[in-house]
C-alpha cells in the first residue's frame, strides 16, 4: 500500500466509522424512545389510561439523545485536535530540549530527528513521559503539528535499535494519517459514552423516597440510559479496537520496511515482554488515547477483544518469523553498532555524495515512489546529511533564538547588493542579539550544498515551534519583510516562506486550522493551472517548449482540458491561494495532481537538485511528505 | 416533565464537560510554560559552564584581583544552585524569585570584573578570551529569548486562569497560585551583559 492509498484507506475507514455511529446513534434514539415509552407507560398504567403514540414525545427524545452525542463528541474532537503538543500537555509530558547534557535524552532526540528528515517531514519536538514502562506515542492531526512522546523507560531500556525502531512504527501512523483517524474514533466514542454517563447520573441523583411512584419511572430511565449508553461505548470500543489493531500491524510493517531491521523493533517489543512493568502507563489519561501507543497501555479487564494493540507474541511472530517465544531480553549490544554504523557511513560518504550532487535520471513515478514511504537508504541518507552539517549552523537550529537567524539567513540573496539591503531592514527590524547571529551565520550558510537547506529547514521548523505567540508574530513579519525587502521574489524563497507558514500557522494561528475543505471540481481545475503554468514558467526544461511541458503534465491528468497561463496573468497570491485549496483535495487526487508535476520537472529527461527541493516544497504543502532524493 | 427534564440533563451535560475543559485547559497551560522553563535551563547552564572556564584564562593575567575572581565564582555557584531549585519546578514562586536575584549577583559580579579587565590589555587581546566572551554575550541573547517565551507562556496561564469563567473554578481545581513571571533585577542591563568591551 503506498502513501496515498493509506491516507485514502484512513479517510475511508473514517467514513465508515461515521456510518457507523450514525447507525448508533438513529439505534439509541430509538432505544431512547422505547426506553421513555415503557417508563411512562409503567407510570400511566397505574391510571388505566392507553397511550397513543405520540411524535412530540419521540422529537424530543430523538433531540435530547442527538444533542448529547454530538455535543460529547464534538466537545472531545475539539479538545484533542488543539495539536499534538496538547495531548502530549495533558499527558503530563515534559518537552526533551537539545543539548540538555543527559545523554539518553538527546539518543532519542538524534533517532527523532534523522527519521523526520529520511521522511521529509518536520522534526516533531520529543515529550518525555515520567513512566518506567516502556512505551510511546505519536499525536497530532498532520505532521506539521505531530509531537512524539517516549517514556522514560523506554530511552533507559532500549538499545538505539530498538529506539529507531518504536520510532519509525509512531512515524508510520503520522505518515498514514492514522492521527487524524484516531482523534474521530475518540471523539465519536465520547458521545455515546455521555449518554451513559448521563444515565448514571441520574441514578446517582434521583430522589431514594420509595413511595414517590415517579422517582421510580426517573430511576428506571437513567438505568435504562446506562445500560444503552454502556452498550453503545461497548460496540463503539469493540469497532476502535478492530480498527486500531489493523493499524499496528500495517505500522510494525512499515517500521521494518523502513529501517530493514527487524530486530530493532522486534527487540524492543521482547524487551517489553521481558520487562516487570511492560508497557502498562500510571497516568489516568492514558486510557483516553491508548490506541495511539506503541504497545498495549492500559491493562484490560475483557482481555482481547477490546486490546487496541494485538498480543505481544503475535505482533513479534509477525516481525520476527524465527523467534522461539520466549520473553528473554538480549543483552545489549548498543555500542558496537553505533560504531559500525560510523564506519560504514564514512564508506558511503562518497557515495551519498555522488547520488545527491549528480543530476539524476528519473522517471516521474520513480520520483514519487517514496512519498511518505522513505526507506533505509533514506535512513542513511538523513544520518549522513545532519553529521555533515557544520556545528554552528546544526546548534542554530536546534535553539529557538538561532533557528530564526537560520531562517532569515537562508532567505539572504547571494548578490551582495541585495544582501545588503536585506540586511539593514533586519537591522531596523528585528532586535540586536538576531541580527548579530545573522551575520555570525551568514557566511556559513551561503555555502551549504542545496540539498542541505530544506533538512535544516524541517529541523529549524521543530524548535521555532517553541515560541511563543507573540515572537512568533514578530518573526513571521521579520520573515516577510526579509523576502520583501530586495523588491522580488525568487524560487527559493518563495517555497521556503510557503512552506515554514504552511507548518507554523497551523500551530500558531487557530483560525488557520482545518480549513482545508476539499475544492470543487471547477476550483481544482482553476488551482491545478495555475500552479502547472507556474512549474512550467518557473523551470526551464532543456529542449523542451514550455507548451510541450504543459502537454506533458496534461497526459497524467486527462480531466485538465485548459490551456497555459502566461506567468504574467497569475500572480504568487493567487498561486499561495490555488496550493491552499489544493491542499484540500483527497490523497488520490493528489497523487494525481503530483505526477503531473513531475511529469514537467521531468520533461526533459533531467531532474535537478532545484527542481527537486521546488518538488519537495510543494508536496509538502499539500501535505504529502517527500524524503530526499536519491537514486 | 420529559421536555423539562431532558433540557435539565443536556443542559448539567453542557455544564460538566465545561467544568472539565477549563480543568484541562488549566493543567495544559501550566505544562506549557513548565516546558518553555527548559529552553532557559539549557542557556543558563551553559553561561554558568562558561564563566569558570573564563575566570580559569583570566587568573593568568590578573594575579592581584582574586577577590573579584572569587566573587564571581561564588556568584555563579549561587545562581546554579538557584537554577537547578526552579529547574525541579518551575511554578515555584520562591526558588524563581530566589534564580532571580542570584542572577542580579551575577551579572553585578560579572560587570565589575569587565571593569576590572579594562586594566589588563593584554588579558583582552588573548584569543581564548575574545572566543569566551563572544560566546557569553551570544548566550545572554538566548537567555534572554528564552526568557521571553516562557513569560508569555506565564502571562498566557495567569490570563487564562483569572479570566471569567476559570475564575470561579481555578482554586478550586489546585490552581489557585498565580505563576510568577521571571525577571531579572536589571533586563536592559543583561540584554548587554557581560560588556566585555574590547
Amino acid at each position: 500500500m503506498n502513501f496515498f492509498q493509506s491516507q485514502d484507506a484512513a479517510r475511508h475507514n473514517t467514513t465508515k466509522l461515521v456510518i457507523f455511529f450514525i447507525l448508533a446513534v438513529v439505534s439509541m434514539i430509538i432505544l431512547a424512545n422505547l426506553l421513555v415509552m415503557f417508563v411512562f407507560g409503567y407510570i400511566d398504567s397505574q391510571t388505566e389510561t392507553p397511550q397513543p403514540f405520540n411524535w412530540d414525545v419521540f422529537m424530543t427524545v430523538g433531540v435530547g439523545v442527538l444533542a448529547l452525542v454530538t455535543m460529547g463528541s464534538l466537545y472531545r474532537i475539539i479538545t484533542l485536535s488543539g495539536g499534538g503538543a496538547r495531548i502530549a500537555e495533558l499527558m503530563n509530558g515534559k518537552l526533551i530540549v537539545n543539548d540538555s547534557g543527559d545523554a539518553d535524552q538527546q539518543r532519542i532526540l538524534n533517532v527523532v530527528e534523522e527519521m523526520a528528515i529520511a521522511a521529509g517531514v518536520p522534526v516533531p519536538p520529543v515529550y518525555l513521559l515520567d513512566e518506567m514502562a516502556i512505551n510511546a506515542f505519536a499525536a497530532g492531526y498532520s505532521p506539521s503539528d505531530a509531537v512524539i512522546g517516549v517514556t522514560r523507560g523506554a530511552i533507559k531500556q532500549l538499545s538505539r535499535d530498538e529506539l529507531q525502531g518504536v520510532i519509525a512504527h509512531e512515524f508510520s501512523h503520522i505518515l498514514n494519517g492514522d492521527m487524524r483517524l484516531n482523534i474521530r474514533l475518540i471523539g465519536i466514542l465520547h458521545g455515546i459514552l455521555l449518554l451513559g454517563l448521563v444515565g448514571y447520573s441520574i441514578l446517582r441523583l434521583s430522589p431514594r423516597s420509595r413511595n414517590s411512584k415517579g422517582s421510580g419511572g426517573v430511576m428506571f430511565l437513567g438505568l435504562g440510559l446506562v445500560v444503552i449508553g454502556y452498550a453503545g461505548t461497548f460496540f463503539g470500543n469493540l469497532i476502535k479496537a478492530a480498527v486500531s489493531r489493523q493499524r499496528e500491524y500495517l505500522a510494525d510493517a512499515a517500521a521494518v520496511q523502513f529501517t530493514r531491521n527487524p530486530e530493532g523493533i522486534g527487540g524492543a517489543l521482547i524487551r517489553i515482554g521481558a520487562g516487570e512493568k511492560g508497557a502498562i502507563l500510571d497516568n489516568p489519561n492514558s486510557a483516553e488515547i491508548s490506541h495511539a501507543f506503541f504497545c498495549q497501555g492500559i491493562a484490560s479487564s475483557f482481555g482481547s477483544v477490546f486490546a487496541t494493540h494485538p498480543p505481544l507474541d503475535q505482533r513479534i511472530g509477525r516481525i520476527l518469523p524465527t523467534w522461539d517465544g520466549k520473553f528473554i531480553a538480549r543483552p545489549h549490544v548498543a555500542q558496537a553498532p553505533t560504531v559500525t554504523s560510523g564506519s560504514k557511513a564514512s564508506q558511503n560518504k562518497k557515495k551519498m555524495a555522488m547520488m545527491a550532487a549528480g543530476a539524476a535520471v528519473l522517471s516521474k513515478d520513480e520520483l514519487l515512489r517514496h512519498i511518505g514511504n522513505p526507506g533505509p537508504a533514506h535512513l542513511g541518507y538523513a544520518k549522513q546529511l545532519i553529521m555533515d552539517l557544520p556545528t554552528d549552523i546544526k546548534r542554530a537550529a536546534h535553539d529557538p533564538h538561532g533557528a530564526r537567524a537560520l531562517v532569515y539567513c537562508l532567505v539572504l540573496d547571494s548578490k551582495v547588493d541585495e544582501r545588503q539591503k536585506q540586511l539593514h531592514y533586519l537591522k531596523t527590524a528585528a532586535d540586536v542579539g538576531v541580527y548579530a547571529e545573522v551575520i555570525k551565520l551568514a557566511q556559513g550558510v551561503l555555502k551549504l550544498n542545496i540539498e542541505q537547506r530544506l533538512p535544516l529547514v524541517d529541523i529549524a521548523l521543530g524548535t521555532l515551534r517553541q515560541l511563543s505567540l507573540p515572537q512568533y508574530q514578530v518573526f513571521k513579519k521579520n520573515l516577510t519583510g526579509l523576502i520583501q525587502a530586495d523588491g522580488k521574489i525568487n524560487l527559493f524563497e518563495w517555497s521556503l516562506q510557503k512552506i515554514v507558514f504552511h507548518h507554523l500557522n497551523g500551530i500558531f494561528d487557530k483560525k488557520a486550522k482545518g480549513q482545508n475543505k476539499e475544492p470543487s471540481l471547477k476550483r481544482t481545475k482553476e488551482a491545478s493551472t495555475i500552479l502547472l503554468s507556474f512549474l512550467v514558467s518557473a523551470l526551464k526544461q532543456n529542449g523542451v517548449s514550455r507548451q510541450e511541458a504543459f502537454a506533458a503534465a496534461q497526459q497524467e491528468m486527462a480531466w485538465l482540458k485548459t490551456e497555459l497561463l502566461e506567468r504574467d496573468t497569475f500572480n504568487l497570491d493567487e498561486l499561495d491561494s490555488a496550493l491552499d485549496d489544493l491542499a484540500g483535495l483527497k490523497p488520490r487526487f493528489k497523487s494525481i495532481l503530483l505526477k503531473g508535476c513531475a511529469a514537467i520537472v521531468s520533461a526533459d529527461q533531467n531532474v535537478s537538485i532545484a527542481e527537486i527541493e521546488l518538488l519537495r516544497a510543494i508536496a509538502d504543502t499539500l501535505d504529502c511528505p517527500m524524503p530526499p532524493l536519491i537514486s | 416533565m420529559t421536555i423539562s427534564t431532558i433540557v435539565l440533563l443536556v443542559i448539567v451535560a453542557a455544564v460538566g464537560l465545561w467544568a472539565v475543559s477549563i480543568f484541562n485547559g488549566l493543567v495544559r497551560l501550566r505544562n506549557r510554560y513548565k516546558n518553555a522553563f527548559a529552553q532557559i535551563e539549557v542557556q543558563l547552564k551553559r553561561r554558568y559552564d562558561l564563566i569558570p572556564n573564563l575566570v580559569e584564562t583570566a587568573k593568568a593575567y590578573m594575579k592581584h584581583e582574586a577577590e573579584t575572581l572569587e566573587a564571581v565564582i561564588a556568584a555563579r555557584n549561587a545562581a546554579a544552585k538557584g537554577l537547578s531549585s526552579v529547574a525541579a519546578d518551575p511554578s515555584n514562586a520562591g526558588a524563581i524569585a530566589e534564580l532571580a536575584g542570584a542572577e542580579g549577583a551575577l551579572t553585578g559580579a560579572m560587570g565589575k570584573f569587565s571593569m576590572v579587565m579594562e586594566a589588563y590589555p593584554d588579558l583582552k587581546a588573548n584569543q581564548n578570551m575574545m572566543q569566551l566572551s563572544e560566546e557569553l554575550t551570544s548566550t545572554e541573547n538566548k537567555v534572554a529569548f528564552s526568557r521571553q517565551a516562557f513569560n508569555d507562556q506565564v502571562m498566557a496561564y495567569n490570563t487564562f486562569k483569572q479570566a471569567f469563567p476559570a475564575v470561579i473554578m481555578a482554586a478550586m481545581f489546585g490552581h489557585g497560585q498565580d505563576a510568577t513571571l521571571l525577571e531579572f533585577e536589571d533586563s536592559a542591563q543583561i540584554q548587554a551583559a557581560p560588556k566585555v568591551s574590547f
